[in-house]
């Protein structure tokens, strides 16, 4: 493992706010072609919605951060753990870190965790991405 | 549920080039992989790919479908195959396990060649 991707394990990334709008939800549901009245409406949220926050949210990009080459990158893994009910107005507040990183069979890759909370402060969603980059 | 149930599959309709310009505008991931061809081209995939998490949200239509989101605990998936424009995508899924609390269970994305592009585990609150 190199040394300077052994460094960016514990890095801490932009904590961050979000205004959940239930027409986000609706445009998601719309490109994933799941179309449950409920999402339509702008009333819940599809179980994927967390990575419009991660995508929309923030004014860091998280693969520019770890200095990513995008032509090279490659989602492994993702996790979702629904902690609490996350819910359309809610104004979140994300936390993220840099939970692992390390190099295996000739690609890199990271282990970013995020954690949301709601305005009460309470955890509503824990979650872990694992991007890849290829060599 | 019980253990060792199987859950209706879920047919999607053929992924479209259009499909992933509309993703990218909603969840906000725009890297060029998986809409502009000559960047994936130059990049080595040989064609843009879908982006994986909207293949983890056609699982999570299925579940929506399977069971009520509101009981959704946990959700994890891996990211096994590119998917390409063109191919038809299919959710399977089945209770595997249980805990006191939890059905515990288990699906996967395949194309029509039966080719396993995302597969995951799910845990329902009882």
């Amino acid at each position: 493992m190199s040394t300077s991707l052994q460094d960016k394990i514990g890095m801490q990334l932009e904590t961050y706010t979000f205004k959940v709008e239930g027409v986000k939800a609706r445009e998601l549901a719309l490109a994933i072609g799941d179309l449950k009245e409920e999402y339509l409406k702008g009333e819940k949220l599809p179980p994927t919605f967390p990575t419009v926050i991660d995508f929309w949210g923030g004014t860091q990009n998280t693969s520019a951060v770890l200095n990513l080459n995008m032509k090279k990158v490659l989602h492994g893994e993702m996790e979702y753990e629904y902690v609490g009910t996350i819910n359309p107005g809610d104004v979140l507040t994300v936390k993220g870190s840099v939970e692992n990183a390390y190099t295996k069979a000739a690609m890199n890759f990271f282990v970013i965790k995020k954690e949301f909370y709601n305005e009460k402060g309470e955890l509503v969603l824990i979650s872990r991405s694992t991007t890849i980059e290829r060599h | 549920m019980n253990v060792g149930y199987v859950f209706e599959p879920i047919q999607k309709d053929e992924v479209t080039h259009q499909q992933l310009v509309k993703y990218a505008g909603a969840s906000g991931d725009f890297n060029q992989i998986h809409t502009v061809v000559p960047y994936a081209e130059e990049a080595g995939l040989g064609g843009v790919i879908a982006h994986g998490m909207m293949i983890m949200g056609f699982i999570g239509q299925a579940i929506g479908e399977w069971c009520s989101v509101d009981d959704l605990a946990k959700f994890n998936v891996r990211f096994r195959a590119m998917t390409r424009p063109g191919e038809k995508i299919t959710v399977r899924g089945s209770v595997v396990d249980e805990t006191a609390d939890r059905w515990v269970c288990e699906a996967e994305a395949v194309n029509e060649a039966g080719e396993v592009k995302v597969k995951g585990n799910f845990e329902i609150r009882k």
